[in-house]
């Protein structure tokens, strides 16, 4: 493994930060230095949230608990329309649930902040700025002098592998690149937790696994809480402490399953192979039903037979 | 040389000798034959070096006039239609009972805002920069709102989530984010203000400042085809090389830099 020398300070709070930063744990904000340390903030916890959107007869999230503890990797997975991303968003404070209480360390969330930084499945990154100025924003926002701002920028960029792409603009990144900005942009706050929405969903196969090996060693690293939200298994066996299946129509929390597998992990394992098995198994009902549910309301398969009109005459009414 | 009418239909030899002279120029071009052109006209006792300079010649003049009066009534233009667009866009409400008005306005040719401007104006510069706006503000206040309508929700979500808001939203997300949106406003509203300027030059003797309008109607009034001609060429050239030397790179650069360009 590298040498663990790269960390990320955090932001000293700064007037302007509307959202303060939990100061009942200042003593226990360790910045830190190495992996094996857990820095005691990041407790995530979502207490009985329901969110409905207008006009719409089912919830989205009913009832959902969940409680993630400080450097926890948690993955949310369930089949799409289920309603992760609104958990995630909820979470975020880009939404406002209807019922219930979200909070981190103790703080309840009422706005998005740097504190809990999101990792788009979109990346979200302003194509107006170089990749060391995407990354540098969130610091600028924040009211760090410059002169701090470059050292914690080439930290971040070091950290994703990216440091000799730091004056590229984003459309001359890879997809891949693109993702590790976003997340080298996320890390550079030195957030409490990372949110993160489908971010490999766009990639190709070779990247993601990549982007799961580096998304791993990060973690080892800066042992930041993670929630992280996809629709496929594998990626959340490979990378989960926890995996939550999510119910969809209402959403609601299916099941838990730990993953006691250590970290960084070898994905070709016999453990993850099996593992996947039995999680896709525990979801493949969910899915089916979720799918069986959209066909019926939206569209439904046809054997050619029964399309109607009979190819050799089409267009003859015309 | 049958049935050739010079005075309907002037050669580009005609044109070419209207065109130098407007701006001082004098040749034999125009002269029906002349065997040794190009060549400077003399009036007996005349020197060269007496001659009236180039850039004290009517078209220049004109040109001046015309373009202050442009940039005057540009800048009022862009500064009305970006509000309105921002407004437009920022107010669902607003943008449903403005949103047609404009579309409406911009249907409405320029020249037709004329008359109003005579009876509440008067035959002067405010006349001329009132058509000059109404002709041109609508539509950079819809671009811009189009433009603006664009802008993907996920980079205010990602500004917010990295602690931009209230004004830091606005100036370091939105205004960097609506940038393509205003290059294009920008550029439409100039083809418009343009063109309506002309046609305000046109009817408008506004005296002493005497437009590229004015030299056109003078034109008509002298029956002179071939100078009616010379300054609609230089009317076109104008507006072309603003759009493609000013208007069109500003675009270029700011779809470059956002991956835009094809």
């Amino acid at each position: 493994m590298r040498a663990n020398s790269v960390s990320i300070k955090p932001i000293e709070p700064t007037p302007s930060a509307d959202e303060a930063r939990p100061q009942s744990h200042g003593d226990k904000r360790i910045s830190t230095p190495s992996g094996d340390g857990v820095s005691g903030r990041g407790r995530l916890v979502l207490k009985n949230v329901s969110k409905n959107f207008p006009g719409s007869t089912v919830h989205a999230l009913r009832d959902v608990d969940l409680v993630c503890d400080p450097g926890e990797f948690v993955v949310v997975v369930g089949p799409s329309g289920c309603g992760k991303s609104t958990l995630l968003n909820v979470a975020a404070g880009m939404l406002k649930p209807d019922s219930g209480a979200v909070s981190l360390d103790g703080q309840p969330i009422r706005a998005p902040g740097p504190e809990r930084a999101m990792v788009f499945q979109d990346h979200g990154l302003f194509p107006w700025l170089t990749a060391a100025q995407n990354i540098e924003f969130g610091l600028k926002m924040a009211g760090v002098p410059r002169s701090d701002r470059a050292a914690r920028v080439d930290a971040a960029l070091k950290l994703v592998h990216l440091a000799p792409k730091r004056d590229l603009l984003i459309h001359e990144l890879s997809g891949g690149m693109r993702q590790r900005v976003a997340i080298a942009r996320a890390l550079v706050m030195d957030p409490a937790v990372l949110l993160m929405d489908e971010p490999f969903a766009a990639l190709d196969a070779q990247t993601r696994t990549l982007l799961h090996e580096q998304l791993q060693e990060l973690w080892v690293r800066t042992r930041k809480t993670i929630l992280f939200v996809t629709h496929s298994v594998g990626e959340a066996v490979r990378l989960a402490d926890r995996i939550i299946v999510l119910h969809a129509h209402p959403g609601r929390i299916r099941r838990e399953i730990k993953v006691d597998l250590a970290h960084p992990r070898n994905f070709d394992s016999a453990d993850i192979t099996q593992l996947v098995r039995t999680v896709r198994k525990e979801i493949e009902d969910e899915v089916n039903r979720v799918n069986a549910e959209m066909a019926e309301t939206y569209w439904k398969p046809q054997a050619p037979g029964d399309l109607g009109a009979d190819p050799g005459v089409m267009g003859d009414g015309i | 040389m049958i049935g050739w009418k010079p005075w309907l239909f002037p050669a580009p030899s005609h044109v070419l000798d209207a065109l130098l002279g407007l701006m001082n120029i004098h040749t034999g071009f125009g002269e029906p034959i002349s065997s040794h052109w190009p060549r400077v006209i003399l009036e007996p006792g005349q020197h060269v070096r007496a001659l009236a300079p180039w850039w004290g010649s009517p078209l220049m003049k004109a040109i001046l006039v015309s373009g202050i009066r442009l940039l005057e009534g540009f800048a009022i233009s862009v500064a009305i239609g970006a509000i309105l667009g921002l407004l437009m866009w920022r107010f669902i409400e607003l943008d449903r009972f403005l949103g047609p008005l404009l579309l409406g306005l911009q249907t409405l040719p320029s020249v037709c805002w004329v008359p109003l401007a005579i009876l509440t104006l008067g035959i002067n510069e405010s006349g001329i920069l009132f058509v000059l706006i109404m002709g041109s503000f609508s539509a950079i206040a819809l671009v811009l709102r189009d433009g603006l309508r664009n802008i993907p929700p996920l980079y205010p979500r990602a500004g917010m989530m990295m602690g931009a808001r209230g004004w830091r939203l606005y100036y370091y997300v939105l205004l960097p984010a609506s940038l393509p949106a205003l290059a294009s406003s920008l550029r439409t509203g100039f083809s418009f203000a343009w063109r309506s300027l002309m046609g305000a030059e046109l009817i408008f003797v506004v005296d002493k400042w005497r437009g590229l309008g004015f030299l056109l109607e003078a034109g008509r009034e002298f029956s002179d085809v071939a100078q009616v001609a010379a300054v609609m060429i230089v009317m076109v050239v104008i507006g072309m090389l603003a759009d493609r030397w000013l208007f069109a790179i500003v675009q270029r650069r700011v779809q470059t830099r956002f991956g835009l360009a094809t």
